[in-house]
């Protein structure tokens, strides 16, 4: 009966409850919203990363990570193609061979990562082959070279023109390779594009010496959210092939600290704009529920004298806050859903940000995310929030003096 | 626990005095009042506005405290209590009816006559029960589910009274139950409670200066100034 009450209490002052509600409703929604957008935005910087290069795990030669040289890459890749062509768990693989070089055309050169690729295999694992906006992905000929839009602009070059890679062999001697641009790429990511190129491997083993080495191994898990013991496994297999070499298998945790430290930044961020819109509501909540409360001082008064003791007030108080938290949220999870599920699918385009957005690799159209956890997260703060804006005003009703409350007209 | 078995006395208060203090000025509402009220009793607290009515009717009820002296409710000192305490003294033991009715205007007349009794514990089957009866009684069954704002005063008074009754206290106490009534309201209302108490056996004590209810009471007892001037059978 003490729920009926609350219930009706509600609903009779239905503007004072429906500016309450509403006040919850753009708490719940400013709350889905901005962790949708956030966690979209975070999840796209790291899948962006993951995809188009890092891939999820690489096997390196011990010691690659940190010196990335041509003295560090494995000279044996056989034993880790037998390892990873027979684990499931593997879906894909790339192999590449990489260096750090110059690009020259006839009016200038930049120093580059020169990345030597199965155009095949890497295709399969990544997807740089799908932001190539001119000319033709690599073919697998000797001789072809995936460059930048921005360093097309830079070099003053376009496709089919000439243009020379060098980088240093392993004795200290300097190799270079003329090249023809086959494709011009555009990713998400400016800093990315104006430092990678691409070319057959089959070139980078010409210009570097160095045939038959590796520098890196790509893997695409069969399951993405397995990524860990996958390279788990990895670890294990190659341990127990009796291969004396000793590798680094990474994930991308691993290998791109940097991205994972942010994103761990940014989810603490999260919650510290959940609480600040806890706070703005609380503060809302208060100042109506004191309001319930003195408008029915008289009430409460009649009650107490009545015989209801103070811990029913309060309860009653309570299931008042309690029934609006819980209608507020409820339609405030509804319109957040209507709002966030187009948007999920079609995502926000930002072009006019675009420039200010693939500086930090994102790219130009956001596609937030209804997440369980950040939706529970909103459940479960917002009307315990509320009922926290609630205790005191529900305090001040069971502390009323039944005598002076029947007397306040 | 500090208690005086007095069979016989529903209420006994003892000297008791009730300083107010109206800024800052302390005012004597209340001047060593000494009372019983008996089971059957039909009694009206009569005196002028200021006299101390409403004032002795609260102490009695358990919703003011004395400055001095003491209550007894069933031989109970109720003096020193605590709020908790006196909350379930006055569910079990007191109905209260107001001036001004008091109803709860979200519930209906069925449902403010049940609050009490589900107050209590009481089962919601049976409450509804009981509480149909009590209206059926009171001659307003047919306003079980009207909300107090579709009902006239007297007809408020009414479930008032019944939820007063609802949980069988021991005493009935009316705060100028009839002011708010046209006289021939006021009558009816009377001659119900007069029922309620020959039949029933309820004890009611009023304050009024309503020469209707002053005229009805089986015992008149005459405030001034704070003090109990005249403690007379009424004839």
């Amino acid at each position: 009966m003490i729920g009926r009450i609350a219930w009706r209490n509600i609903l009779r002052n239905k503007r004072r409850s429906l500016i309450l509600i509403t006040s919850i409703v753009v708490g719940v929604v400013a709350l889905v919203l901005t962790q949708g957008f956030a966690v979209g935005l975070l999840q796209q910087m790291l899948t962006n990363q993951i995809g188009a290069d890092a891939g999820y795990i690489q096997i390196h030669e011990k010691g690659y990570q940190s010196d990335p040289t041509l003295e560090n890459s494995i000279t044996d890749p056989a034993p880790i193609r037998e390892v990873l062509g027979r684990l499931s768990g593997v879906l894909e693989y790339s192999e590449r061979l990489r260096a750090f070089g110059l690009v020259s055309s006839a009016y200038n050169s930049y120093g580059v990562s020169i990345v030597g690729i199965v155009p095949s295999e890497e295709e399969k694992v990544t997807t740089i082959s799908g932001y190539v906006t001119k000319g033709y992905y690599l073919s697998g000929q000797p001789g072809q070279i995936l460059i930048s839009a921005s360093m097309a602009e830079k070099l003053k070059v376009g496709i089919d023109d000439k243009v020379v890679i060098m980088a240093s062999q392993r004795d200290g001697s300097v190799g270079s390779e003329a090249c023809r641009v086959s494709g011009i790429f555009r990713t998400f990511n400016s800093g990315f594009d104006q430092s990678h190129v691409y070319i057959p491997i089959q070139t980078a083993d010409q210009m570097l010496n160095a045939k038959g080495m590796i520098s890196e191994f790509v893997i695409k898990p069969a399951d993405a959210n397995r990524t860990d013991s996958l390279a788990a496994m990895i670890r294990r297999a190659i341990a127990s092939s009796g291969d004396r070499q000793t590798y680094e298998v990474l994930t991308y945790k691993q290998m791109l600290p940097l991205l994972v430290a942010q994103l761990e930044m940014y989810n603490q961020a999260l919650y510290l704009i959940a609480a600040i819109i806890a706070v703005a509501l609380i503060f809302g909540i208060v100042d109506t529920m004191l309001m319930v409360v003195m408008e029915r001082t008289h009430e409460f008064g009649v009650s107490m004298a009545i015989g209801m003791p103070g811990r029913k007030i309060f309860v009653m108080v309570m299931l008042e806050a309690l029934f609006l938290a819980i209608l507020g949220t409820a339609i405030g999870l509804i319109v957040s859903y209507a709002a966030l599920t187009p948007l999920s699918r079609s995502g926000w385009d930002l072009s006019m940000f675009s420039e200010s957005l693939r500086s930090i690799g994102i790219g130009s159209i956001i596609h937030p995310v209804y997440e369980t956890a950040s939706v529970l997260r909103s459940v479960l703060i917002i009307p315990f929030v509320t009922l926290l804006g609630a205790v005191y005003p529900a305090l001040k009703a069971v502390r009323l003096q039944p005598v002076e409350a029947i007397r306040t007209t | 626990m500090d208690t005086k078995e007095i069979s016989g006395e529903i209420v006994r208060v003892e000297n008791v005095r009730k300083i107010y203090h109206d800024n800052g000025v302390p005012v004597d509402a209340l001047r060593g009042i000494n009372l019983t009220v008996s089971p059957g009793d039909f009694s009206v607290i009569a005196g002028p506005s200021g006299s101390g009515k409403t004032t002795l009717l609260n102490i009695v009820g358990t919703l003011d405290k004395p400055t001095e002296g003491k209550v007894f409710l069933d031989g109970e000192d109720v003096s020193s209590k605590s709020r908790r305490e006196l909350a379930d003294i006055r569910l079990r033991k007191i109905g209260f009816v107001f001036q001004a009715y008091n109803l709860n205007p979200v519930l209906s007349a069925l449902e403010n006559v049940e609050f009490t009794m589900m107050l209590r514990g009481i089962d919601a089957g049976e409450r509804k029960r009981r509480g149909l009866v009590l209206l059926e009684e009171l001659g307003i069954g047919e306003l079980a589910n009207k909300r107090p704002n579709e009902m006239s005063g007297g007809q408020q008074q009414r479930v008032a009274i019944a939820r007063a009754i609802s949980n069988d206290p021991r005493l009935v106490l009316a705060d100028e139950p009839t002011a708010n009534l046209d006289s021939e309201t006021a009558v009816k209302l009377l001659e119900l409670m007069e029922k309620l108490n020959h039949q029933d056996g309820i004890t009611f004590v009023f304050s009024s200066h309503d020469p209707q209810v002053i005229e009805r009471a089986h015992r008149l007892l005459i405030l001034r100034d704070g003090q109990i001037v005249n403690d007379k059978v009424n004839k």
